[in-house]
């Protein structure tokens, strides 16, 4: 019987909890990352101090053409992010708000800039409809599909985690994104600095011109 | 003597408010006959980034309870699209919710990187500078009718652009 009325007020306090969680909204924007971030620096930028080695993935683009991440990329800055495109809120926010910092870039430095987009739920994103959803952000965004195992582990690479997509319990399919966009430099190839979900157009427009000479923002 | 009762009454009114804050889980027991406290709902800062397509859109707001009494969201429609669901979002992962809690005196905050709502076969893409008429229902309170703005893609409430 105490037994039964501990249980229950530890469902309370339980409950209580996820409420104050999911009703506030206002300091619950860290995202969960096995990668350790700075918070509160004011900035949405996280340098590290142990930079990713670019992963090795050799995809599918959205012509259906063979792409080497490591070999078409090199020397090029360049930016990764892995999402999926049946997604309403991050996914394409993340993507557009780095299409419209872009566009702040001289003409030549936006050619030399790689921003590829490497699905999480090859499943749903083919190489066509993966090309149709990123022209209608950026054309010259570079979109990637393949074996998810292969897109797993690359992200593992670079401390990113995703799950394969699975069906809920109404047999909705659920995918997961990644919460960071890391930028490699094109001095060195490697992943140096990362943004989370809530870097804005602003912060990427600030920061853009730096991480086109793979200098820290 | 009136002095006495009013601290009575502040005090009761206190307890109320705080077991409603506590277990704003169903509101099954509960049901309209809690006392005279009720729930009195607004909605602010409606907005839907233009999405990439008519396939799916996002939809960001704030309900605000100034009422003594929890209410619930326990659905959302809308003319414009073929379904809208209710997301919590956990890391990279989002997850369909049946209700929303709307605690007493608390707010509901549906905003980007968190619980936001989902327009599915939307009839067209919504572009900036048109507006998305949506229908809140909630467990007690009456429908509210909510005209949602659609922004740029990268709008961000916070700056306002």
């Amino acid at each position: 019987m105490r037994k039964k009325t501990f249980a229950a007020a530890t469902l309370l306090a339980a409950a209580t909890l996820t409420l104050s969680a999911c009703g506030s909204g206002t300091d619950d924007k860290s995202p969960v990352s096995v990668v350790s971030e700075e918070s509160d620096s004011g900035k949405a930028a996280t340098v590290l101090d142990q930079p990713f080695e670019k992963p090795d993935l050799v995809l599918t683009d959205t012509h259906g053409k063979k792409y080497d991440l490591r070999k078409e990329t090199k020397g090029h800055p360049t930016l990764v992010y892995f999402g999926y495109t049946h997604c309403p809120d991050i996914c394409p926010t993340t993507m557009s708000n780095i299409a419209v910092a872009k566009k702040a870039l001289p003409k030549a430095e936006q050619n030399d800039l790689r921003v590829v987009f490497v699905t999480t739920d090859p499943g749903r994103d083919t190489p066509a409809g993966l090309g149709k959803w990123l022209k209608g952000i950026d054309p010259q965004f570079i979109g990637l599909t393949g074996d998810f195992a292969t897109i797993q582990a690359g992200a593992r690479s670079v401390g990113i985690s995703v799950e394969p997509t699975k069906k809920d319990k109404d047999g909705k399919l659920v995918s997961v994104h990644g919460t960071q966009v890391i930028a490699f430099s094109p001095k060195t190839d490697s992943g140096y600095v990362l943004y989370g979900e809530d870097a804005t157009v602003d912060d990427y427009t600030k920061d853009l011109p730096k991480l086109m000479k793979g200098a820290n923002p | 003597m009136r002095r006495r009762s009013a601290v009575l009454t502040t005090a009761a009114a206190l307890t109320g408010a705080l077991a409603l804050a506590g277990c704003s889980d169903s509101g099954s027991k509960s049901g309209s006959g809690s006392g005279s406290a009720k729930a009195e709902l607004s909605v602010s800062g409606p907005y839907i980034p233009q999405p990439v397509s008519a396939d799916m859109a996002a939809g960001f707001l704030t309900i605000t309870n100034k009422g003594g009494a929890k209410d619930q969201l326990t659905s959302v429609s809308s003319e414009a699209a073929g379904q809208v669901t209710m997301h919590s979002t956990m890391g990279g992962s989002m997850q369909e919710e049946t209700s929303f809690a709307i605690p007493a005196h608390g707010q509901l905050v549906f905003k980007s990187g968190g619980n936001h709502l989902m327009f599915e076969k939307l009839k067209r893409k919504p572009k900036q500078g048109q507006t998305v008429t949506v229908k809140l229902t909630f467990a007690k309170s009456g429908p509210l009718t909510v005209e949602m703005p659609v922004k740029s893609a990268t709008y961000n409430p916070s700056t306002g652009h």
